[in-house]
């Protein structure tokens, strides 16, 4: 039998971790291996043991390379967590944070118990929100020839011109009326993160891991923002209201979750 | 209940491919960061979104595989 270490997957008040008994959660990361809370006081991590050949530093460095390998492991993760974070406030933890003994885990909770109960007590009624904002390009574009005095007259004007006047005129106006809607994204970007943030408790602009484009157009930018549940609505109405205003712009909004608050405990260290 | 139509609502994940990779990135780059006595860094991590085209067929192959799981 090879050696075990332990994966932690997050940390929640022990009453409430009481609530959550093993057998009611999904698999865990690793088949023939239950979850297990582990409590120390007031402070619970959940848990389960690991194979140490797989999830040694060099092995962990290797399997990542391995899409299929990481996908499922961080869809496992994702589903204890949500599970979790569903029913009570949970500090979701990094995808594979491993200890090798039971110890580590008990002394990061005894030592950390103070810090851990303020990011609870933050995150308590609250939920992660994503927004993504995309842009279609052609309905981008159109909307602003159709806005801009600057390329109205223009294309007035190389309407009336000579044909060689009016080619370079008309390379002009596509120059300008890129830079316009480059300008018009950042605008409209800028204005969601502002709305939304004063309708959230919290709210973060994420990088952008690959350029997507969807059936919405090109992924523009990623936004997280911590709400309260019981102002969801609100929320929910103040994205629907700017979907709605730069919708003639071709802009879309795609809102995301309830997610784990991954993007809102990440200040601290341990 | 109000017109949606500009407001996509993703909250079922597992029915789209775009929200597959979504999770991925939210649980993959995020989270608390306890000093772990194992842990990998961001770099190990931006290794597997190199390459869409292999990682949506990888990703792809991967659902398949939970799916299986799941009627097992």
């Amino acid at each position: 039998m090879s050696e075990l270490v332990y994966y932690v997957y997050c940390i929640a008040e022990s009453a409430a971790a009481e609530q959550l008994p093993v057998d009611s959660l999904p698999a865990a990361i690793e088949e023939d291996a239950q979850l297990e809370w582990i409590s120390v006081n007031t402070l619970a991590a959940l848990v389960s043991r690991v194979p140490a050949s797989s999830y040694s530093e060099e092995q962990l460095a290797e399997h990542l390379t391995d899409a299929t390998w990481t996908a499922i492991r961080a869809m496992r993760h994702e589903t204890v967590v949500e599970f979790v974070a569903k029913r009570i406030t949970t500090i979701p933890l990094r995808f594979a944070t491993i200890y090798l003994e039971r110890d580590g885990i008990e002394q990061i909770l005894a030592e950390n118990s103070h810090d851990l109960e303020l990011i609870i007590e933050q995150l308590r009624g609250r939920e992660e929100w994503g927004v993504n904002v995309y842009s279609d390009r052609a309905v981008l574009l159109s909307s602003i020839t159709q806005v801009s005095p600057v390329l109205r007259e223009l294309a007035e004007r190389a309407g009336k011109a000579s044909p060689g006047q009016s080619y370079l005129m008309q390379k002009k106006i596509d120059a300008l009326r890129v830079d316009e809607a480059r300008a018009a994204v950042n605008r409209i970007v800028d204005q969601i993160e502002e709305t939304l943030k004063a309708q959230a408790d919290d709210g973060v602009r994420l990088r952008i891991l690959k350029v997507e484009t969807t059936e919405h157009g090109e992924l523009k930018a990623k936004f997280a923002f911590l709400v309260r549940r019981s102002g969801f609505e609100e929320f929910r109405d103040a994205a629907e209201r700017l979907a709605q205003e730069h919708q003639a712009a071709g802009i879309r909004l795609e809102l995301t979750g309830p997610w784990p608050v991954y993007n809102f405990v990440t200040g601290f260290t341990g | 209940m109000n017109d949606v139509d500009q407001l996509i609502i993703s909250e079922e994940f597992e029915n789209s491919d775009a929200s597959l990779l979504e999770t991925l990135d939210h649980v993959l780059n995020r989270g608390l960061v306890i000093a772990g006595e194992i842990t990998i860094s961001v770099a190990d991590i931006d290794l597997v979104f190199v390459g869409l085209n292999v990682f949506v067929s990888s990703v792809e192959t991967a659902r398949e595989v939970l799916r299986k799981r799941e009627v097992e």
